[in-house]
């Protein structure tokens, strides 16, 4: 009798575990990074939207272009116009894709994961495909991202040709991005 | 006449010195001392991005990102902590899918420790970006505006 119990016990626990809802964050952390010999621009956003879907490997991440904060507020408002990311027309920036190599990551497991993660990024109103990676963390159910790569402004149609912005600004600019995860409950 | 010369001179480099400064050390907007454009409920505010977010953006947004300055009024539905460490509260209500997105900040944090679910407050900060819904992928992206403090 006891060990019916304790079966019955342990394939709850076990069916509760293999679950996997959505994981999700309504508070990630993306850095944009430019780097020229004139000057290093740095810009950071805590209010980034993240979900992971386990069950069909649905990754997708939302950015609201205003909420970057720069330490220059002239330069805030350079990023934020016409001329740059024009942000009144395209305020988010958003990234749809899948992970490809979804066997390989068990988010019911603690450990480390890299995940392939193939999809479309639009910033600027302009979509272009991409393939990066995503470093996955599990520790006690919670799950965190880590990501960084480098993005080409003239591939988003951001394109300064003259003046200080030529020589400020760097073509490629680095993204990073943070995310602690919490599962979503609906 | 040589010396009327330099003096207009000198004026010019200072001015231009001057202006120089100015957009160097130009400070970031504070936004508590901004004169808020509208008082506005946030289920309102969630259904006026819903149904025509072309307009809400045009009416809401700014070009340079210093977009509008809202009170918002609303029933606090939850409270958490951004990875920066900055509380966060949603005003929703239960029956609603999306809510208005409250960031305070580092200085502006203690005024949400009296704070609770199902509280009706007001709420003053700087409109970032929308609302919108994903029926794809079940995605709600509520309204967020940061820079917050509570309005007595």
């Amino acid at each position: 009798m006891k060990n019916l119990f304790l079966t019955l016990f342990l394939a709850v626990i076990s069916i509760t575990a293999f679950s996997q809802n959505d994981q999700s964050t309504t508070s990630g952390h993306i850095k944009i990074f430019s780097s020229t010999p004139a000057e290093d621009i740095e810009a950071n956003n805590y209010k980034v939207i993240s979900i992971i879907k386990p069950a069909t490997g649905d990754v997708v991440f939302s950015v609201p272009m205003q909420s970057f904060e720069f330490e220059k507020a002239l330069m805030q408002k350079h990023y934020n116009s016409k001329k740059f990311l024009d942000t009144k027309q395209f305020p988010k920036s958003k990234f749809k894709g899948t992970i490809t190599n979804l066997s390989d990551i068990d988010f019911t497991k603690d450990g480390t994961y890299e995940a392939e993660v193939n999809g479309s990024l639009t910033i600027h109103g302009v979509s272009k495909d991409v393939s990066e990676k995503l470093a996955l963390t599990v520790k006690n159910g919670n799950v965190t991202g880590v990501t960084e790569f480098d993005i080409v402004l003239a591939d988003y149609g951001v394109i300064f040709k003259s003046g200080k912005p030529s020589t400020n600004i760097s073509k490629t600019i680095k993204i990073t991005a943070n995310l602690n995860y919490t599962e979503k409950t609906n | 006449m040589k010396s009327k010369i330099f003096k207009i001179i000198a004026v010019v480099i200072i001015v231009t010195l001057g202006y120089f400064a100015y957009m160097w050390f130009m400070p970031h907007r504070n936004i508590q001392n901004t004169k808020a454009f509208a008082t506005i409920d946030a289920t309102k505010l969630v259904n006026e991005f819903l149904s025509d977010k072309e307009k809400a953006n045009n009416l809401y947004l700014d070009s340079e990102g210093e977009s509008k300055v809202l009170v918002v009024n609303g029933i606090v539905a939850n409270i958490s902590k951004d990875q920066l460490g900055q509380k966060v509260i949603l005003l929703k209500k239960a029956s609603e899918k999306m809510g208005v997105s409250c960031t305070f900040t580092l200085d502006s944090n203690s005024q949400v420790d009296n704070l609770e679910v199902g509280n009706q407050i007001k709420i003053k900060g700087v409109i970032r970006s929308g609302a919108e819904y994903d029926e794809d992928l079940d995605l709600t992206e509520n309204v967020i505006i940061e820079k917050c403090a509570v309005v007595n």
